[in-house]
Formats: C-alpha cells, sequence, structure tokens
C-alpha cells in the first residue's frame, strides 16, 4: 500500500484561519458588526453620559465590547454545521483540533482590531489615561475577555443548531456578563465579582485611571481571568468535539 | 481479487428508521460502480458510512483496505466526496473553495494551483474562477461541488448525485468529467436516481430499495434478467379493473409479466410488443391511452422488483 503524506497540521490550521478570516470581511454586516458595533458603543456612552461621566465608565466600555464575540464565534460554527461545510471538511484528513482552533483564532484576530480601535475612540472621546498607564495592560486585559468571550461561544456552538438561534441565545449570556460584570452597577455580590467581566473592569479601572500595575487588583485578576478562558475553552472543546464528533 | 470496498451486514438505524438494512458489498479497484434507488433508499446513508464521518449501527466495511472504525483517517487520506447537497463557502471564490480541499490533503501549493485552473478550464468555469460562489447559478455551483471532490486526484470517489437538477448541456459536462476518472484507475461511487445515468456510467450497480439490496448486477445483466421483450406501458381509465386487465395481458402467450404502476398505469413485457400492440388491446377490452414502446430500461427493472418507479 502506497504510503500516504501525513498534512502538516499547522499548515491546515494556517489555511482553515485565512478561510474563517476571508468568509467574515466579505460579508458587509459583519464588517458593521465587526467594526460598527465598537463604534456605536462608543459612542452610546460618550453621548449618552457626557465627558466627565465617560472618563469613570470608559475602562469599563472598552473591556465590554469584546463579549460580543460570544455570539460571532457560536454563529461561525452553527453555520458550518448548518450549511454541511463542517461534514464536508472531515471527509478530508484534517484533525478536528485545526476546525476548533482555527474557528478560534479568526476570531482573536478580530478581537485585536475591535480592541485597537476602542482604545482609539476612547482616547479621542476624552477617557483619561492615567499618564504611567502601562499601554500592554491596556490592551492585554480587554484581549483576555475576548479570549474567554470565545470559551463561552465554544460552550455555546456545541449545543445550537443555526447560526440564526446562535445569535440569539447569546444574548443571554452577553448581557448578565455586561451587565453583572458591572456596566451598569456595581456588583456587591462577592460572587459576581469573579465574573471575567468584574474582574477585568476592576483591573483596568486600576490600570487606566490609576496607572497601576500592583498583583491585586491587576495581576490576580489577570491570571483569574485567564483560568475562566482556559477552563472554558477547554469545556466548550470537549462539548463541542462530542456534538460534532461522527454524529 | 483486489477490492476498492467490502462491507458485510452493513446497517445504519436512526431509530426506527432503518435507513440501511444489512448490505454486503464488494467492490473491485477501478471500477464505476453505481448505487441506484429512490428517495430515502439509503443511498447517501450507506455513502456517509463508507466515507467515516457516520458510524455504522452494526456491520463491518473496509474501504482501500482500511477498517472504517478504526482508521478515518487513512481512509480519509485516499478519497474524494461530492455530497449530495451544494456544499461550498459561499463568500469564497471557486478557486479559494477548491483549494481549500487540496490544502487540507497537504498538496504542494504549486501542484494544486495548476490543477485547479486545469480542472476549471474543462468545466469552462475559469473566466468565473476569481468571483465569489454565492453570485454563480446553481449549475456552475454544482460543477464546483463536483471539483472539489477530485482536486486532490484521489484513489477512491463518491458521487452522490452529482447531477441532480443539472440541465442536459452541463450533465453532460459532468459525465464526461466522472468518465475521463475512470480512465485513471480511480474507483468511482456513483449514487443516482436517474437510470440514464446508472445505466450509461455504471461498470456495476446495485439497486437498493429501503436500505437492502435488491439487485445486483452490470446493466446488461439486469436488464437481461426482464427478459427478450419490449416494454408496454399505458394509462387506464378503469383503475378498479387493473389487476383484472393484467390477467387478461398475460394470457397472451408474448406478454411475459405484467405490472401496475403509479395510479393508472400498466406495465407490461411483451415480445415484439410495437408490432403486436393491437392483439393486446383487443384482449385486454379497455381503452389503452398514452402508450408508450421501449427497450428496458434499469427503471423497469425496478418496476419488476417493487411495482414501483424510481421516482414515485
Ligand atoms: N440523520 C438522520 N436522522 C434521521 N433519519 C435519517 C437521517 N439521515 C437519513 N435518515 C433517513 O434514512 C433514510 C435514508 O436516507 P438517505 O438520505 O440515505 O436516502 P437516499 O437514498 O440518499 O435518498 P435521496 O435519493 O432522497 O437522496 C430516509 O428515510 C431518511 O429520512
Ligand atoms: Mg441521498
Amino acid at each position: 500500500m502506497e504510503q500516504k503524506l501525513n498534512p502538516k497540521v499547522t499548515q491546515q490550521l494556517w489555511y482553515l484561519t485565512v478561510k474563517n478570516f476571508k468568509s467574515m470581511i466579505r460579508e458587509v454586516s459583519q464588517l458593521i458588526w465587526i467594526f460598527g458595533y465598537p463604534l456605536l458603543f462608543m459612542l452610546l456612552f460618550r453621548f449618552a453620559y457626557g465627558a466627565e461621566v465617560y472618563v469613570f465608565m470608559a475602562p469599563g466600555v472598552t473591556i465590554l465590547g469584546p463579549v460580543v464575540l460570544i455570539s460571532q464565534l457560536a454563529g461561525h460554527f452553527a453555520d458550518e454545521k448548518e450549511s454541511g461545510t463542517l461534514q464536508r471538511l472531515i471527509t478530508t484528513p484534517v484533525s478536528r483540533q485545526s476546525i476548533l482552533l482555527s474557528g478560534l483564532f479568526s476570531q482573536l484576530i478580530v478581537a485585536v482590531i475591535q480592541i485597537v480601535l476602542m482604545l482609539l475612540l476612547s482616547f479621542l472621546f476624552g477617557a483619561s489615561y492615567h499618564p504611567n498607564a502601562n499601554i500592554f495592560l491596556v490592551f492585554l486585559i480587554p484581549f483576555l475577555v475576548a479570549f474567554s468571550s470565545l470559551g463561552f461561544g465554544l460552550l455555546l456552538a456545541s449545543f445550537v443548531k443555526s447560526a440564526g438561534s446562535a445569535g440569539g441565545l447569546a444574548w443571554f449570556i452577553i448581557l448578565p456578563l455586561q451587565f453583572l460584570g458591572g456596566l451598569l452597577v456595581s456588583p456587591d455580590v462577592l460572587l459576581l465579582e469573579f465574573l471575567p467581566t468584574a474582574l477585568a473592569l476592576r483591573a483596568m479601572t486600576a490600570v487606566m485611571i490609576d496607572g497601576s500595575v500592583a498583583f491585586d487588583p491587576v495581576g490576580l485578576n489577570l491570571i483569574l481571568i485567564t483560568i475562566w478562558g482556559i477552563g472554558l475553552i477547554l469545556l466548550g472543546i470537549l462539548l463541542f468535539r462530542r456534538k460534532t464528533a461522527i454524529l | 481479487m483486489d477490492l476498492a470496498i467490502e462491507t458485510n451486514n452493513l446497517k445504519k438505524y436512526f431509530g426506527d428508521i432503518h435507513a440501511v438494512d444489512g448490505i454486503d458489498l464488494q467492490i473491485p479497484r477501478g471500477s464505476l460502480f453505481g448505487v441506484l434507488g429512490p428517495h430515502g433508499a439509503g443511498k447517501t446513508t450507506t455513502l456517509r458510512m463508507l466515507s467515516t464521518i457516520l458510524h455504522p449501527t452494526s456491520g463491518e466495511a473496509a474501504v482501500l483496505g482500511f477498517d472504517i472504525k478504526k482508521d478515518a483517517r487513512e481512509i480519509k487520506k485516499r478519497i474524494g466526496v461530492c455530497p449530495q447537497e451544494l456544499v461550498l463557502y459561499p463568500r469564497l471564490s471557486a478557486r479559494e473553495n477548491i483549494h481549500l480541499i487540496a490544502q487540507m490533503h497537504g498538496m504542494a501549493k504549486k501542484d494544486y494551483k495548476e490543477r485547479t485552473d486545469e480542472l476549471l478550464g474543462k468545466m469552462n468555469l475559469l473566466d468565473r474562477a476569481s468571483s465569489l460562489v454565492k453570485g454563480y447559478s446553481g449549475g456552475m455551483k454544482r460543477r464546483i461541488n463536483v471539483l472539489m471532490a477530485v482536486i486532490h486526484e484521489p484513489e477512491l470517489l463518491f458521487f452522490d448525485e452529482p447531477t441532480a437538477g443539472l440541465d442536459p448541456q452541463s450533465r453532460r459536462v459532468v459525465w464526461d468529467f466522472i468518465r475521463d476518472f475512470q480512465e485513471k484507475e480511480s474507483t468511482i461511487i456513483l449514487t443516482t436516481h436517474s437510470m440514464e445515468e446508472a445505466d450509461d456510467l455504471s461498470d456495476e450497480l446495485i439497486i437498493i430499495d429501503h436500505g437492502k439490496i435488491i439487485s445486483q448486477g452490470t446493466p446488461d445483466e439486469l436488464k437481461g434478467k426482464l427478459g427478450e421483450g419490449d416494454i408496454l406501458e399505458f394509462k387506464i381509465k378503469e383503475m378498479e379493473q387493473r389487476d383484472e386487465i393484467i390477467e387478461l395481458a398475460k394470457t397472451l402467450d408474448f406478454v411475459r409479466w405484467g405490472k401496475p404502476v403509479g395510479k393508472h398505469r400498466i406495465v407490461l413485457n411483451a415480445l415484439d410488443g410495437l408490432r403486436r400492440v393491437s392483439e393486446i388491446m383487443d384482449v385486454v377490452k379497455v381503452k389503452m391511452e398514452d402508450i408508450s414502446v421501449r427497450k428496458n430500461t434499469l427503471e423497469d427493472v425496478f418496476i419488476d422488483l417493487t411495482g414501483r418507479r424510481l421516482r414515485d
């Protein structure tokens, strides 16, 4: 029997990520979502609350933007299931990990674009950055929120059957995470402080406004959010694999 | 004999539905093997099991010498699958769709680029190859659907109704294309509910119904089983008397067999049927409308076996 080459996983991963990304940016409604959403979010908060309040809200607004990636990722996988492309892909020697990771990677690219955009806008709209604010952390915190959001998205993706229901159901996770995480109410309930969004909000406020890099609340919270992210993604992968394995 | 596919009592049940109900197959390498059957017969389900994306309920199958449960990955490296539905990425171009499959198989960039354009040329798609697939017509999409299955020159190809919904001209293009492949010594499994397609293309075929093989052989062997006669088909108004009319017709020595078909029709197998229609008319004593006489087709084989048409 002729020996067949083993296709390289890294190459498959790269090509799938490119494919996902192209598919995203070639759809006008997706583009509006990716770029318009952060803009809208910023504008609303800046002009609904006025310049003075906005200074204090800016950190929150910046980290709560990436939470909508939950709906993006779940929608992406639901779409692949619904349209049959996932079934077609798995008739090739592609590993399921590559398919999964490529979905995550392409969303992380979107997250980076969104976050940079939001930070620039928040700066333009007059958010106050402490002179000692650590720019790397200012970026890293929302990025980790994006990362943990992808975990939620993956969990959701393993339950929903269509892109439509993914988009709808995602809001049942997005809104509680945004609101209970401190967008409008400050969390007095202890448990809520451990939501990834609440953790990120405290860290972001400390970094942006106070110029802090202290372990508590910055370093510790970053670790906790990362644990959230990794835990959710691992759980998501487990569930998703079970659901999309050979059915 | 060197077999591309061998199955042993392969079954797939979806709850109460016995989609595939004990299929035994031996398909030699290099052959074009047809799977003919009506809607819901279990064709797609069989193909999905053989292409390792669906677990059988029971039974065994070896594809290219590999076990479908244990060596799925080895099988996937060597097969190409053209699904029944159009499964394309709408926001990629034709070229990008085809490239993606080649990339998943780890082909070298230079090879797959050249080959993609060659294939697109054969299918008359080269001038639109860079535009997004979502703007393509159904027929163009179907051709891309086929190309995505063959870009990596698989040893074994599964075509699930590749020409469904195509106009006659595009259908020819796809048929020629499939024949080309056969010359390259690939094994091809083709499902269809078009009897012309099964007849024209396959070296050997099975007819399946309700998940079971009801007949197997070369197209000529299968048609030969119906005897020498012609097929005479006609419509009657007197539906209640249909069985009687068939019995009457069968009293003629040149009428081999007769079956009711559909709601109003009767199919007879009659030697020299064309010249002797009037004799049949005399015997059955009812008005025969819409009479047609033809050579045996695979459709008639199916009618003979089940009393139904493939398309019913
Ligand atoms: N995933 C599934 N869940 C439940 N039932 C299924 C599933 N897939 C197929 N079936 C059932 O199994 C039977 C065989 O279906 P299959 O798709 O294999 O038929 P087919 O011969 O390909 O028909 P067609 O010519 O219409 O494509 C049908 O009754 C179908 O409803
Ligand atoms: Mg089918």
